[in-house]
C-alpha cells in the first residue's frame, strides 16, 4: 500500500507505464520528435509524469461494471472513475448486449478493460443524468399547493415520521389549515394473519357466488362472522373491497429485480392489494396478449400464464416482418439487435418487411415497407392468415400436435390448441374447448398435484380418422395428433348435438369473415402486398418470424392486433427454433432454484398476511364476482375490469380521483411520470392536484418531475449509476444471462441513519425507515433472521448476488486474490456509507471470492455457444401455446356484458362502449401517432446535456402533401389540437397552460394524413421549471422545455372521461389513435 | 463462430502496433449502409475528448431522396478525413515542423492531422479552409454552465494527444481550433477510436491499410469498385473511405 501511495503522489512509476502499455504499446512507440505518445514514454521516464497523464480510462482499477438504465433494454456498461467521478461510460464486453459475440467471463479483467463494447447514445451520455446538477438532495416537502413549486427541505426522519402518523401535516399551506391525513400507521390497520386469512377465504368463497342474492347473503353472514373485526375493512358492506391497509397505493415506473424484491418484503407485510406497475404504458396489451397464448392446461381449466412475450431470434432469422417495432430506435434494443442484423441485412441474408406508416429507419434499410394506416395491423394479419390457410402454407406436421408427447416426436419443444374442438354455442359461435367427459369419451380423473394435493382434469377432444378422441395436452407418452380442420355434430352424454370446431377450423372462419381485398383496403394499402408478405412469410420454414412491439399494441385494438399477429407465428411452428421465435432467459437471484445457493429468499422472509380485496385498477378480477355487480342493469361499469391484465398505469390515477370501486388514503410513486408518459396525461395532473380523493402524496425520485411536482414530499433516489438492481434480460437475447447494476458512483444525497446504519438517502432507505417506524417484519437487525441484519441496500443485494453466483449446474469460479485486490481497488472512491468490504464480505458467507467474481463482470452471463442446441435455442420456452384463447372468451367485456373474442381477428378502433370514434374525429383531418428516437427515452434522458444539445427540440412531422394542403413550411410553429383538448395546451393546474406547440418537420417519409413527434421533449419540470426552495429560486434550464410534447391531445374515453382511451382486453392505452389538426401559431 | 468486428479490429490493431509506424497506414471505412444516425459515435467521441457544448469531432448527417413511398433514407457520419493533402495545413501561419498544425509522418499518429495546442495561436484560419469542416474553436463553454452547479466530470481531465488537459480555466485547448485526431491516445494503447467503438451499427473499419490481414483492408479490397471520396475534386486525398448504396454527393452541400 505504501507503494501504491507513493505512485498515487509521484505518478505512474515507468515499470507501471510500460507494463499497462506493455501489449502492444511500446513496440508502436517509435521515436518522432512531433509523436505525443513517444513524448509520453520520455516524460514518464523522466518521472515527469502525473497519473492522469497515462490513459487512465483503459485501466481495470478504474473500470467499474454496471448495467444502463437510460432505458430499459438495461445493456452492460463499463464506467471509467477519474478523481472519484465517472467520466466516460461504454459497453460492458462480458455483456451480450453490446458485444456479438460477447467475450467469456473466464477473459481476465484487464483485458476486458481495454474492451469497449459499443452502446446507443442515451448510455453515452448516462453519467450526465447521475451529475444533473438539478437533481434534489435532501427530502422536500411541500411549501405551497400541489403542483405550485413551493418546497421546503425537511429532515428525513421528520418527512418519514409525519408519513407514518399523519396529522395536520400541511398546516402551513392556505386552504389546508384544517385538513388531516391519515398516515401509514392508520391505514395498516388490519395487522392479524389468522384475520387476514380467514376473510380472505370467506372473500374468495363469496366471489363465486352465481346471483347477486346469494352474494348480498354472504355479505350479511360475512357482516356476522366477522363482527370483531368489521372496522378494519374500507366498506363492510361491501367487505370484497379488503382490509384498510388496501388504501395505502404504491405504483411505479422503470423498476427492475431487486428493487422489485425489496419493496415487496415491505408490502406484503403491509398487507396491501395495490401495487401497480407501468407496463400498459409501454406495450400492455403485447405482455397480456402472450399471457393470454401462454395460459396451460391445468387440471379442466387455463392458468399460469406468463407475463412476458416472445421475440424473433434476430441474428438466425432469414425472413422477419417487423410490425411498428422500431429496433434501430428503441424495441430492447438497438445496441443488441443491430449487430445482430445489420450486416446480415446489407449481406441478403436476412429479408425484412417493415409495416409502419412512418418510414422508419428500420424500414429505411429493409426490403419491403408497407405503410399501413394506424390500427389495422390485425387487418393485414387476418389477411395473411386467409392466404396462409387457403394455401396451405402452414406447417401442418407442427399444427396437428394436439400434445407434448406428439410435439416431442417431431422435435417440437412447443405445441399449439390447433386441432383441439371448440364447443359453439346457438349462434354457432365458438366458446370453450369441449371435454371428453361431456360427450361420454372418457371421465374425469382425480388426480395428484406436486404437493399431493388432489385435483380434476378432465381430457379434451380431438378428431382422429373421423373419430373424436381424448387426450391431456401435458402427456408426456401417448403422442396424439388430431385434424387440423374439423366442423363436426356430436352428441353429448344426454344424446343432444353438441355442435364442435377445431380452433384452426374457427381460425380459418375467422380469417374469412373479409376478403383479401377488404383487408387491404382496411390498412390503406394494395390487396397484392398482403399476398406478397404471406408468400415471402412462408417461404423460410422455421426461419422467418413475425416481430411485434408498441406499434400495434398501443391500439384500442391492442390486444387482438397481438394475438393475431402471433398466431402467425403459431402457423409456421417457429417457437424455440433458431431463427424463430425465442424467450427471455435469465440466471436466477432469489436463491429459490437450486440448494446450492445459499440465500433462498423464501425462507429468510418471514410469512405475511395473505393480502386480500379488490385493487384499485381491479385486476385480476370479474366484474360479475363484485359486490358492484347486480345484474344486467350494472352494465356498462364505471371503469373497466381486468381479468386478464394487471399493471394497468391509466387505471391508477383516475380510479383513484372517482374512488372505484372505493377511496384511497395515501399514495407512494417510485421512477415514474404518468401525467408525462400516458396519453392524455393532463387527466393525471386532474387527480393528482385532488386533495380529497389523494389525501397523502408521497414520491421517490432524482428530481422534481412531471408528476413528482405535485408530491406532498420528494425523496432523493439514487441515480442508476448508484444503485443496485438485477436487469434482467428481453426476449430477443438468446444467451442467458443475469446483469446486475451496483453501485459505481458515490450518491450526492443526504446521509441518513435508519436502524442506527449511516446511508445515503435512497428507494431503499425509504422503504426501511417506514418498516422501522411501522415495526414491518423483516427488516432491522434481525431482518434475515437472529443476527442477520437488514439494514441496509447492501443487505439485500450482496445476498442476491451470492444467489445469482451459485444459480446453475456450476457455480462461478472464484475470483483469484489479485482478482479481489483490484475489486477493492476500483473502489476506491466509494464512501463507506456506500461499500464496506468487510460488511459485503460478511454478508457473503463463504461466497465472497465468487461475489467479487460477479460483481468484477456487471453479472453473470452464458457463453454465446452454450446459447444453441442443434436447430434449437438452448433457453426454450417448451410449452402449449394457445391459439384459440378459451380463458380469454370466458371473460365478460364489462362495458358491454358480452364474451371477449377467444380467436383473433381485426376489431375496429372504438371507445369503452365499442362506439367508433366518429364525433371526435370530426374537423380533426391528421391521424396523431409517436416514436421514439435513439436519442430520447421517454423522460429521463432530458437531463443529458449530450443528448439535448444533439436534439434540443423534436418536430411535428408530417408529409409534404399536408403540409403544401394546410400551407405549412418546415421550422414553422404550430399548436396540436383535438376534440378533447381543444385548446391544445397542459393545464398543469397551477396557473400555468403549456402549449402544445412545436416546429413542423415536413417529410416523404411518413404516410399522408399521419402526423407524428418523438417522445422525449416538452418538460414542464425535471429541471424545466423554476422552484422555490426554503425560500430561494432555483431557475429553470430552458433547455429542459424545448420541443413538444403532444400526449395531451390524445383522446379522452368518452364514457370514463378522466382518461385515455383503452385496450379493455389487454390494458394498452390508446397511443395511436386520436385525429389532431394542427393550427399554426 | 466470427468474433465480433469490434474485437477483431482490436487485434488488428495490436498486430499493427508491432510493426515500424512508417510501414502502416491508418484508414478508416465507413459503410453508410450500415448507418442509422444514432449518434452513438458523436456523443462518444465527445464524451471522451471533453467537446464543450455545439462541438462535434463527428457529427452525422441525414438525407431523405424521393418521393412517397418511394423513398430513401441515409447517413454519414463525418470525423476529420486526415487528408494527404491537407487544405487546413496550408492554411495555418503557424508552419514548420514544430508548428501548430501538419500531416503526421511518424510514430504512433502517422498519418494524421493532429494539432498542437501549445503552438495554435487560435487565429482559426484553417476552420474556413477545411472543405468538410472538420475544425472548431473551442470557446470554453461547458454543457452545465448556467445550471445551479458546474459539474466536475467536465473539468477533469482529457487525454487528447497522450496528454492531461483538465478543461479549466483558460487552460488549452480552451482558445485552440480542435479536431478529431482518430483517438491517438487510444491507438497508443492499442484501443480502437471512439467512434469505431461505440458503433451499434458496426459500421465504421478501422486499421492498418498497409496489413493484407487487416479487416479494413479486407472490405476495401472487397469493394475497391464501390468506394466513394468525399468531395474527390478537391484533391485532398482523404484517409476516410466511404461505402454507400447512392453517390454520396447527395451529402456535400451539408458540410
Amino acid at each position: 500500500m505504501a507503494d501504491d501511495n507513493k505512485k498515487q503522489k509521484n505518478g505512474v512509476s515507468r515499470r507501471d507505464f510500460l507494463r499497462t502499455s506493455a501489449l502492444v504499446g511500446c513496440g508502436a512507440l517509435v521515436a518522432s520528435q512531433l509523436d505525443f505518445a513517444q513524448g509520453l514514454i520520455a516524460r514518464v521516464e523522466a518521472g515527469e509524469l502525473t497519473p492522469f497523464e497515462a490513459y487512465e480510462l483503459m485501466k481495470a482499477e478504474n473500470t467499474l461494471y454496471t448495467v444502463c438504465l437510460n432505458c430499459n433494454t438495461g445493456c452492460g456498461i463499463k464506467v471509467k472513475i477519474m478523481e472519484g467521478v465517472a467520466v466516460k461510460v461504454d459497453g460492458n464486453p462480458y455483456n451480450p448486449f453490446t458485444l456479438h459475440p460477447h467475450i467469456p467471463m473466464k477473459e481476465d479483467l484487464d483485458k476486458a478493460a481495454k474492451i469497449d463494447g459499443a452502446i446507443c447514445p442515451k448510455g453515452q451520455a448516462g453519467h450526465q443524468g447521475a451529475y444533473d446538477p438539478y437533481r434534489i438532495r435532501k427530502v422536500l416537502k411541500r411549501a405551497g399547493k400541489r403542483g405550485e413549486g413551493k418546497w421546503m427541505s425537511v429532515p428525513f426522519d421528520q418527512a418519514v415520521s409525519e408519513i407514518v402518523n399523519g396529522g395536520m401535516l400541511f398546516a402551513h399551506v392556505p386552504g389546508e389549515e384544517m385538513r388531516h391525513v391519515a398516515g401509514l400507521k392508520e391505514i395498516m390497520a388490519l395487522r392479524d394473519p389468522a384475520v387476514f386469512d380467514e376473510m380472505g377465504k370467506d372473500i374468495a368463497s363469496l366471489r363465486k357466488k352465481k346471483t347477486p342474492e346469494e352474494k348480498k347473503k354472504a355479505v350479511e353472514e360475512f357482516k356476522v362472522k366477522h363482527a370483531a373485526n368489521l372496522d378494519k375493512l374500507i366498506d363492510p358492506d361491501h367487505p370484497d373491497f379488503g382490509p384498510k391497509n388496501n388504501q395505502f397505493v404504491y405504483w411505479w415506473g422503470r423498476k427492475k429485480g431487486g428493487r422489485a424484491d425489496f419493496a415487496k418484503r415491505f408490502t406484503e407485510q403491509f398487507g396491501t392489494v395495490n401495487t401497480h406497475g407501468h407496463t400498459t404504458v409501454c406495450q400492455g396489451s403485447l405482455y397480456f396478449a402472450c399471457k393470454a397464448m401462454s395460459e396451460q392446461y391445468v387440471g379442466d381449466t387455463f392458468k399460469d400464464g406468463q407475463k412476458f412475450y416472445w421475440q424473433p431470434d434476430t441474428e438466425n432469422s432469414e425472413y422477419i416482418l417487423f410490425v411498428g417495432s422500431n429496433l434501430f430506435d428503441a424495441n430492447y434494443g438497438p445496441p443488441n439487435r443491430t449487430p445482430r442484423l445489420m450486416s446480415r441485412l446489407v449481406e441478403g441474408k436476412v429479408k425484412i418487411t417493415v409495416l409502419d406508416p412512418r418510414f422508419s429507419k428500420l424500414a429505411a434499410k429493409g426490403n419491403r415497407w408497407v405503410p399501413v394506416k394506424p390500427g389495422t395491423d390485425a387487418a393485414f394479419a387476418m389477411g395473411m392468415t386467409r392466404w396462409i390457410l387457403e394455401n396451405k402454407q402452414f406447417d401442418a406436421k407442427y399444427l396437428a400436435n394436439c400434445n407434448k408427447a406428439a410435439a416431442t416426436a417431431d422435435k417440437e419443444t412447443t405445441w399449439s390448441n390447433g386441432p383441439w374442438l371448440v364447443k359453439l354455442d346457438k349462434d354457432g359461435k365458438p366458446g370453450a374447448f369441449l371435454r371428453a367427459s361431456e360427450i361420454g369419451l372418457k371421465d374425469k380423473e382425480t388426480r395428484k398435484d406436486k404437493d399431493g394435493k388432489d385435483f380434476t382434469f378432465e381430457y379434451l377432444v380431438a378428431m382422429k380418422d373421423g373419430k373424436p378422441v381424448p387426450f391431456d395436452p401435458n402427456d408426456e407418452k401417448e403422442a396424439v395428433e388430431g385434424e387440423l380442420f374439423v366442423t363436426r355434430e356430436l352428441t353429448d352424454k344426454e344424446g343432444k348435438p353438441v355442435k364442435v370446431k377445431s380452433a384452426l377450423q374457427v381460425m380459418l372462419e375467422t380469417s374469412q369473415e373479409k376478403s383479401i381485398a377488404e383487408y387491404a383496403k382496411i390498412c390503406g394499402i394494395e390487396p397484392k402486398v398482403i399476398e406478397d408478405v404471406a408468400r415471402e412469410f412462408t417461404s423460410y420454414g422455421k426461419k422467418a418470424a413475425v416481430d411485434v412491439h408498441r406499434g400495434p399494441a398501443q391500439h384500442t385494438n391492442g390486444f387482438y392486433n397481438i394475438s393475431s399477429l402471433m398466431n402467425l407465428n403459431l402457423l409456421v411452428g417457429n417457437f424455440d427454433w433458431t431463427g424463430g421465435m425465442i424467450a427471455a432467459s435469465t440466471f436466477n437471484v432469489d436463491g429459490t432454484k437450486t440448494d446450492k445457493q445459499p440465500f433462498n429468499f423464501k425462507k429468510i422472509t418471514p410469512k405475511a398476511p395473505k393480502a386480500f380485496g379488490l385493487s384499485i385498477i381491479r385486476h385480476d378480477a370479474k366484474y360479475e364476482e363484485s359486490t358492484l355487480f347486480t345484474g344486467k342493469e350494472s352494465y356498462p361499469a364505471k371503469r373497466n375490469w381486468w381479468p386478464l391484465s394487471s399493471d394497468v398505469y391509466e387505471e391508477i390515477l383516475p380510479s383513484m380521483a372517482d374512488a372505484y370501486p372505493y377511496p384511497i388514503k395515501a399514495v407512494f410513486s417510485y421512477m415514474g411520470t404518468p401525467a408525462y408518459s400516458l396519453p392524455a396525461g393532463h387527466t393525471m395532473i386532474e387527480a393528482l392536484v385532488n386533495l380529497e380523493r389523494i389525501p397523502l402524496y408521497f414520491a421517490n425520485d432524482i428530481t422534481i418531475g412531471t408528476t413528482t411536482m405535485y408530491a406532498d414530499y420528494v425523496f432523493p433516489d439514487f441515480h442508476y449509476m448508484e444503485r443496485w438492481e438485477m436487469q434482467g434480460s428481453h426476449p430477443n437475447m438468446p444467451v442467458k444471462v443475469q446483469p446486475v447494476r451496483q453501485p459505481v458512483i458515490a450518491s450526492p444525497n443526504e446521509v441518513v441513519k435508519v436502524f442506527g446504519e449511516e446511508q445515503p438517502i435512497s428507494y431503499e432507505t425509504l422503504w426501511l425507515a417506514l418498516a422501522e417506524k411501522l415495526g414491518i417484519a423483516g427488516f432491522g437487525p434481525d431482518g434475515f433472521a437472529p443476527g442477520q441484519p437488514l439494514t441496509r441496500p447492501d443487505d439485500f443485494y450482496v445476498r442476491m448476488v451470492a444467489n445469482l453466483a451459485n444459480d446453475g449446474k456450476e457455480p462461478v469460479p472464484d475470483a483469484s486474490q489479485a482478482e479481489i485486490e483490484l475489486f477493492l481497488k476500483a473502489r476506491r472512491h466509494l464512501p463507506k456509507s456506500v461499500f464496506d468490504a468487510d460488511r459485503w464480505q460478511r454478508i457473503s458467507g463463504g461466497n465472497w471470492a465468487k461475489v467479487v467474481t460477479v460483481l468484477n463482470r456487471g453479472g453473470r452471463f452464458d457463453t454465446q455457444e452454450a446459447s444453441y442446441k442443434g436447430d434449437h435455442v438452448a433457453n426454450k420456452y417448451g410449452k402449449q401455446i394457445n391459439l384459440y384463447q378459451e380463458k380469454t372468451y370466458k371473460v365478460k367485456d364489462a362495458f358491454t356484458g358480452k364474451h371477449y373474442l377467444g380467436m383473433a381477428k381485426y376489431v375496429p378502433i372504438a371507445d369503452t362502449l365499442d362506439r367508433p370514434p366518429v364525433e371526435q374525429s370530426k374537423g380533426y383531418d391528421l391521424h396523431l401517432i409517436t416514436q421514439r428516437d435513439v436519442k430520447m427515452c421517454k423522460s429521463r434522458t432530458i437531463t443529458n446535456q449530450y443528448l439535448t444539445d444533439l436534439m434540443p427540440e423534436n418536430a411535428i412531422i408530417i408529409n409534404t402533401v399536408d403540409a403544401k394542403r394546410l400551407g405549412l413550411k418546415e421550422g414553422q410553429k404550430v399548436k396540436v389540437v383535438s376534440a378533447t383538448n381543444p385548446e391544445g395546451v397542459w393545464d398543469l393546474k397551477n396557473g400555468t397552460k403549456k402549449p402544445m406547440v412545436g416546429k413542423v418537420k415536413v417529410t416523404e417519409t411518413i404516410r399522408p394524413g399521419i402526423v407524428t413527434f418523438t417522445l422525449g421533449h416538452g418538460h414542464w419540470a425535471t429541471g424545466a421549471a423554476d422552484v422555490l426552495i426554503d425560500g430561494k429560486l432555483i431557475k429553470g434550464d430552458p433547455k429542459r422545455a424545448g420541443g413538444i410534447h403532444a400526449n395531451a391531445a390524445m383522446w379522452i374515453d368518452p364514457h370514463l372521461k378522466n382518461t385515455c382511451m383503452i385496450d379493455k382486453v389487454g390494458g394498452s392505452v390508446s397511443f395511436y389513435d386520436t385525429k389532431v389538426r394542427l393550427v399554426k401559431v | 463462430m466470427e468474433k465480433d468486428i469490434l474485437v477483431r479490429m482490436q487485434e488488428d490493431l495490436e498486430r499493427a502496433l508491432k510493426k515500424p509506424a512508417e510501414k502502416r497506414r491508418w484508414v478508416m471505412l465507413l459503410d453508410t449502409r450500415k448507418c442509422t444516425n444514432c449518434n452513438a459515435c458523436s456523443v462518444a467521441c465527445a464524451s471522451e475528448n471533453k467537446l464543450p457544448p455545439k462541438m462535434w469531432y463527428r457529427p452525422v448527417f441525414e438525407i431523405e431522396q424521393g418521393k412517397y413511398p418511394n423513398i430513401k433514407r441515409l447517413s454519414l457520419p463525418k470525423p476529420c478525413l486526415q487528408c494527404d493533402n491537407p487544405p487546413c495545413v496550408a492554411a495555418c501561419p503557424v508552419k514548420g515542423a514544430d508548428g501548430a498544425t501538419w500531416k503526421e509522418t511518424k510514430g504512433i499518429g502517422n498519418g494524421v492531422v493532429p494539432v498542437n495546442y501549445a503552438k495554435c495561436i487560435g487565429c482559426a484560419k484553417c476552420v474556413p479552409a477545411c472543405p468538410y469542416t472538420a475544425r472548431t474553436m473551442d470557446n470554453g463553454a461547458f454543457h452545465t454552465a448556467g445550471t445551479p452547479e458546474l459539474m466536475k466530470y467536465e473539468t477533469v481531465a482529457s487525454f487528447e494527444y497522450g496528454k492531461n488537459w483538465p478543461r479549466q480555466g483558460k487552460n488549452q485547448p480552451i482558445g485552440n481550433v480542435r479536431k478529431c485526431h482518430f483517438c491517438m491516445h487510444r491507438l497508443a494503447n492499442g484501443m480502437l477510436p471512439q467512434c469505431i467503438t461505440s458503433c451499434i451499427c458496426r459500421m465504421g473499419y478501422f486499421g492498418d491499410e498497409n496489413d493484407p490481414e487487416s479487416l479494413v483492408a479486407q472490405v476495401i479490397k472487397a469493394n475497391r469498385a464501390k468506394i466513394q471520396i468525399l468531395k474527390k475534386e478537391k484533391g485532398t486525398k482523404p484517409r476516410v473511405y466511404y461505402l454507400g448504396n447512392i453517390d454520396l454527393k447527395a451529402f456535400h452541400g451539408y458540410f
